[in-house]
């Protein structure tokens, strides 16, 4: 029950294809988020999922069955709305009810489950009130109680928290993964903030442009990126990117210039590609936070940076630096970079003053000219929470 | 190298010695929003416009109850006097005695205006929403052609609709006014209310179906109670449309005297020699009184904000 696959799925608009071709398995139980930028087609996905849009080709397959031309109800969906879309005229109660009044409950029935909801929810003291005087969390609450009265097999979020303030969003964050603990069911959320993604998620679906990128656990996605753009999108502040030159490689890994640097990339290149790789242009990925003030002189191992950046912000438990276009790193071909770092604690520098960083190659990524990854070669179990015992002994 | 702005050297600002803006007599103002706060010459134009236009409206309402109160002979007095000496209430009465069927009159305007408004409402309700919901071929065709139909009075029409009373056998019943009255309004209501109805959000809609709810539960459980104010202003503006176009359509399509509604009945006054102008202004005030009332009734139902809380 709550099992959900997905069979290369389509979605034209006219001419437009804006899903162009997904298959994915959702298992029971599991909390999964559609993270991509807008117009990547992750909230047409999701209308596909609830049964709101039209399936241009491909299937929807709910508990092995198809279910492409059923009403979202016979599905065993229920959906929370970006914009809420509460019933102004009713009350919370009547709210909650109304997919129960839809089917014809006695009314006994109906105040125990909407009672039972607005227990789980906080909301027993607002069922007598109007949605308009309610505070955009418990707005929210509301239509989350709308979706679970009816007890549904697969819960979807079309971006619930983008309406709400930072503070409000986080513990709504946090209240949503605790239902989803609570209540056991399959989730399928949709977000474009990806601390969003990574904080609730089982398993993250990265779109791109109507296919999907990368689906894998949130530290799967963070450590291994498959692709340069998802490299780019899950990670705050960005990765950076630098152009370098392939100079050599062998088994432990590929050997690259930067700014006349010679620095070995631990990665895995299958031995039929790599004759023509050697004097290639790559792309060496760091993340901000793997880079640290340079100590010393340079040592084996480490790659050393002479940044000027141009606006430096200090949040107290970090020191993050920005170098923009003009300010920044050379790159190989002598083009100018946008470059990042987050430095741990208060660091005392200041803008528009050079500063020597350095960081391990260890941490770098490497893309082709493709933005396909290089596989990493790095110990995941060292970086990545254990496999989650079984839900169903576990549970 | 001391920076005052990272050392965090403290300033002090200046006190503020600009000239207060607010006038020191006009304190009720002094707590309005700034973009709400006018000079006195402004007060004094803005209120001047309002007098001038107010006068326009009211000068006729004023003139005929002042009409109302005077005895007839004093109405044709030089100089002529604005204020009635000697006035009474008696026209009041003597209405009543003049003409016998003046109740019935009151009742059959507010019958045909009624009917016509109850008819307009069945039809249009659901006729705005589908134009404000669906998309179908013809649709912009349709809507286009209300708005064209909308610009005849029924006026021109009236020796076309003449042969189709007859040849339904309507002439002479209550239908026969309040058919092409209804027709008539319903071109404006069905845009009115259209308006009103794009603005409530589609994702209600989305929201309902996903829980279950099929498109006509959806209208009757959420659309219509949200759609309440326009449905109110609709039915006030067909209700005072009803009313007035009625005296054309019954003078040409009915010749009955217990059908008759009030504007006909009113012909009455006009006598052969004189027209008693006393009564006859009397007679207007008595007759529009119910019509105020149901419109007064109404009224309490135009509440806004239905929507508050429904989305964001």
């Amino acid at each position: 029950m709550g099992q959900l696959s997905l069979q290369t799925v389509t979605k034209s608009f006219g001419t437009i294809d804006v899903v162009k071709g997904v298959s994915l398995d959702v298992v029971e139980g599991e909390f999964m988020v559609f993270v991509g930028p807008s117009g990547c087609g992750k909230s047409t996905l999701l209308r596909m999922i609830a049964g709101l849009e039209h399936t241009t080709a491909g299937d929807i397959v709910i508990d092995g069955v198809r279910v492409n031309d059923m009403a979202p109800v016979d599905r065993g969906i229920a959906m929370v709305f970006q914009s809420y879309a509460l019933y102004p005229h009713m009350t919370v109660f009547e709210n909650i009810a109304f997919p129960l009044r839809v089917e014809g409950l006695a009314e006994a029935q109906v105040r125990d489950k909407v009672g039972a909801a607005a227990r789980i929810l906080h909301l027993e003291d607002r069922l007598q009130q109007k949605p308009g005087n309610l505070s955009g969390g418990q707005r929210q609450r509301v239509a989350i109680g709308r979706a679970i009265v009816r007890a549904p097999e697969i819960f979807l979020f079309d971006e619930p928290l983008s309406n709400l303030d930072a503070a409000l969003r986080a513990d709504m964050r946090i209240e949503l993964t605790r239902l989803h603990k609570q209540l056991g069911a399959t989730m399928i959320y949709v977000t474009h903030d990806q601390i969003e993604a990574m904080t609730m998620a089982d398993r993250i679906v990265v779109l791109h442009d109507g296919y999907i990128a990368q689906v894998g656990a949130p530290l799967e996605l963070y450590h291994t990126p498959q692709t340069l753009f998802v490299a780019g999108f899950i990670g705050n502040p960005r990765m950076n990117v630098l152009p370098v030159t392939c100079v050599g490689v062998d088994a432990t890994g590929v050997t690259v210039d930067l700014e006349g640097q010679h620095l070995h990339v631990p990665v895995t290149v299958p031995a039929a590609a790599r004759a023509g790789l050697p004097g290639q242009r790559l792309s060496l990925g760091i993340r901000p936070e793997h880079i640290a003030l340079a100590q010393g002189a340079a040592a084996d191992g480490t790659a050393h940076l002479r940044v000027t950046p141009s606006v430096i912000e200090h949040l107290g438990q970090q020191t993050i630096g920005y170098a923009t276009d003009d300010t920044a790193v050379a790159g190989d071909g002598g083009e100018a970079v946008s470059f990042c770092f987050v430095l741990p604690g208060t660091q005392s520098i200041r803008p528009d003053l050079p500063v020597a960083l350095a960081f391990a190659t260890d941490d770098c990524h490497l893309f082709d000219a493709q933005g396909r990854a290089f596989a990493r070669r790095i110990d995941m179990a060292g970086l990545t929470l254990p496999p989650m015992a079984d839900p169903a002994t576990g549970g | 190298m001391s920076d005052p702005a990272i050392t965090g050297t403290y300033v002090p600002a200046k006190p503020a010695k600009t000239k207060t803006q607010v006038a020191p007599r006009a304190r009720r103002a002094s707590t309005r929003a700034m973009i709400d706060r006018y000079s006195v010459t402004e007060y004094v134009m803005i209120y001047a416009g309002i007098a001038l236009f107010l006068f326009f409206m009211l000068a006729p309402f004023v003139e005929g109850f002042l009409v109302s109160l005077k005895p007839l002979s004093q109405l044709f007095s030089t100089p002529y006097s604005f204020w009635p000496e000697g006035g009474s209430f008696e026209a009041y009465r003597t209405m009543w005695v003049r003409i016998p069927y003046f109740g019935l009159y009151i009742f059959n305007s507010l019958l045909i205006a009624t009917v016509s408004t109850v008819i307009v409402l069945i039809l249009v309700v659901p006729a705005a929403y589908a134009f404000a919901r669906f998309r179908f071929r013809g649709m912009a065709l349709v809507l286009g052609a209300f708005l064209a139909v909308s610009m005849f009075s029924g006026a021109v029409l009236l020796i076309p609709l003449f042969r189709l009373m007859r040849t339904l056998g309507l002439l002479n019943t209550y239908w026969a006014m309040i058919i092409p009255g209804a027709a008539f309004l319903i071109p404006s209501a069905i845009w009115l209310l259209r308006t009103y109805m794009m603005r409530i959000p589609p994702e209600l809609n989305e929201a309902a179906y996903m829980d279950g709810a099929s498109q006509f539960y959806t209208f009757r459980r959420v659309i219509l109670p949200i759609a309440r104010p326009g449905i109110v202003v609709v039915a006030i503006m067909t209700f005072i449309g009803a009313y007035a176009q009625q005296f054309i359509f019954a003078l040409t399509f009915n010749s009955k005297t217990e059908y008759m509604p009030l504007p006909v009945g009113l012909f009455a006054f006009f006598g052969k020699q004189e027209v008693i102008w006393n009564e006859l202004m009397a007679a207007s005030f008595v007759g529009i009184a119910p019509a105020l009332v149901i419109i007064f009734v109404l009224q309490r139902h135009l509440v806004g904000g239905l929507t508050a809380g429904a989305v964001k």
